[in-house]
């Protein structure tokens, strides 16, 4: 189902039954630790006119409610403050499933192959890592809310590196 | 056959409006090369003063450089390369 929350950066494509507690950092049955997250989750980034991923998003749906696709979100609009100028879609799944989600993307005119690794994001989002210093810049935050904002950032995101044997817990978007 | 380089919208205008290219190269770096030779600028605005890549993501057949050699990863006919902006990696 696509749940388009206009409070919501992000449009998100999901199984209806993660109302019902069902997870998609799941793998043969088992939820995904903080490490096997940071060792194979990732996500195809898709590039485009919200009109363009409006329309894609309708034709992956059926994937996702099929469990081919564990989850999608795509941005409601672009990050121009992050320098983006068109809204970026992320097909997320496991490292292991992904030339097969790549079939399914490049049957729907989906042509720049770019596979980022949730490890990666999470250390641009990290302190000192290039996207949130760049974020923090954009919003010209007073030194106090600037630290603020990189304690929580470590807090958050730092725990995940620290804890590798927890089972993963998606934050809210 | 030569390597292709998509190119997002995003990007558009760094490359004469372009969003696919064609080029020859042995490295991702000749790909470079060649195209800071058609589109003056593009070298300075992917690669830091350091040799390293800025601002942008680049992907060889899907996978990020970061990941393989770098610019220095070699290239064969038929490769696709991909260059996102750096945020869309977030």
């Amino acid at each position: 189902m696509i749940q388009d929350n206009p409070e919501s950066k992000f449009i998100i494509i999901f199984h209806p039954d993660i109302f019902i507690g069902k997870k998609y950092t799941v793998r043969s049955g088992l939820e995904m630790t903080n490490g096997e997250v940071l060792k194979y989750w990732g996500k195809w980034i898709v590039l485009g006119e919200k009109s363009w991923l409006d329309e894609l998003a309708i034709k992956l749906d059926p994937f996702v409610e099929d469990e081919k696709i564990p989850v999608i979100k795509y941005d409601r609009e672009p990050s121009v403050n992050l320098g983006i100028e068109e809204c970026v879609m992320m097909i997320y799944c496991d490292r292991r499933d992904r030339d097969k989600i790549w079939q399914i993307l490049s049957r729907f005119g989906v042509k720049l192959k770019a596979w980022v690794t949730e490890k990666e994001t999470m250390e641009m989002w990290l302190p000192g890592g290039v996207l949130l210093e760049r974020w923090i810049e954009s919003k010209k935050f007073n030194e106090v809310t600037k630290n603020k904002v990189r304690e929580d950032a470590q807090a958050r995101l730092g725990y995940i590196f620290e804890h590798p044997d927890e089972i993963f817990v998606p934050w809210e978007q | 056959m030569p390597v292709k380089i998509m190119i997002p919208g995003s990007l558009r205008n760094w490359f004469g409006g372009e969003t696919e290219y064609s080029c020859q190269g042995e490295r991702i770096l000749d790909c470079i090369d060649r195209l800071d030779e058609r589109f003056p600028g593009t070298k300075e605005r992917l690669i830091n003063q350091k040799g390293n890549i800025s601002n942008v993501l680049i992907f060889l057949n899907g996978d990020n450089l970061r990941n393989l050699d770098g610019l220095s990863t070699t290239v064969k006919d038929g490769d696709e390369i991909s260059i996102v902006p750096l945020a869309a990696g977030g």
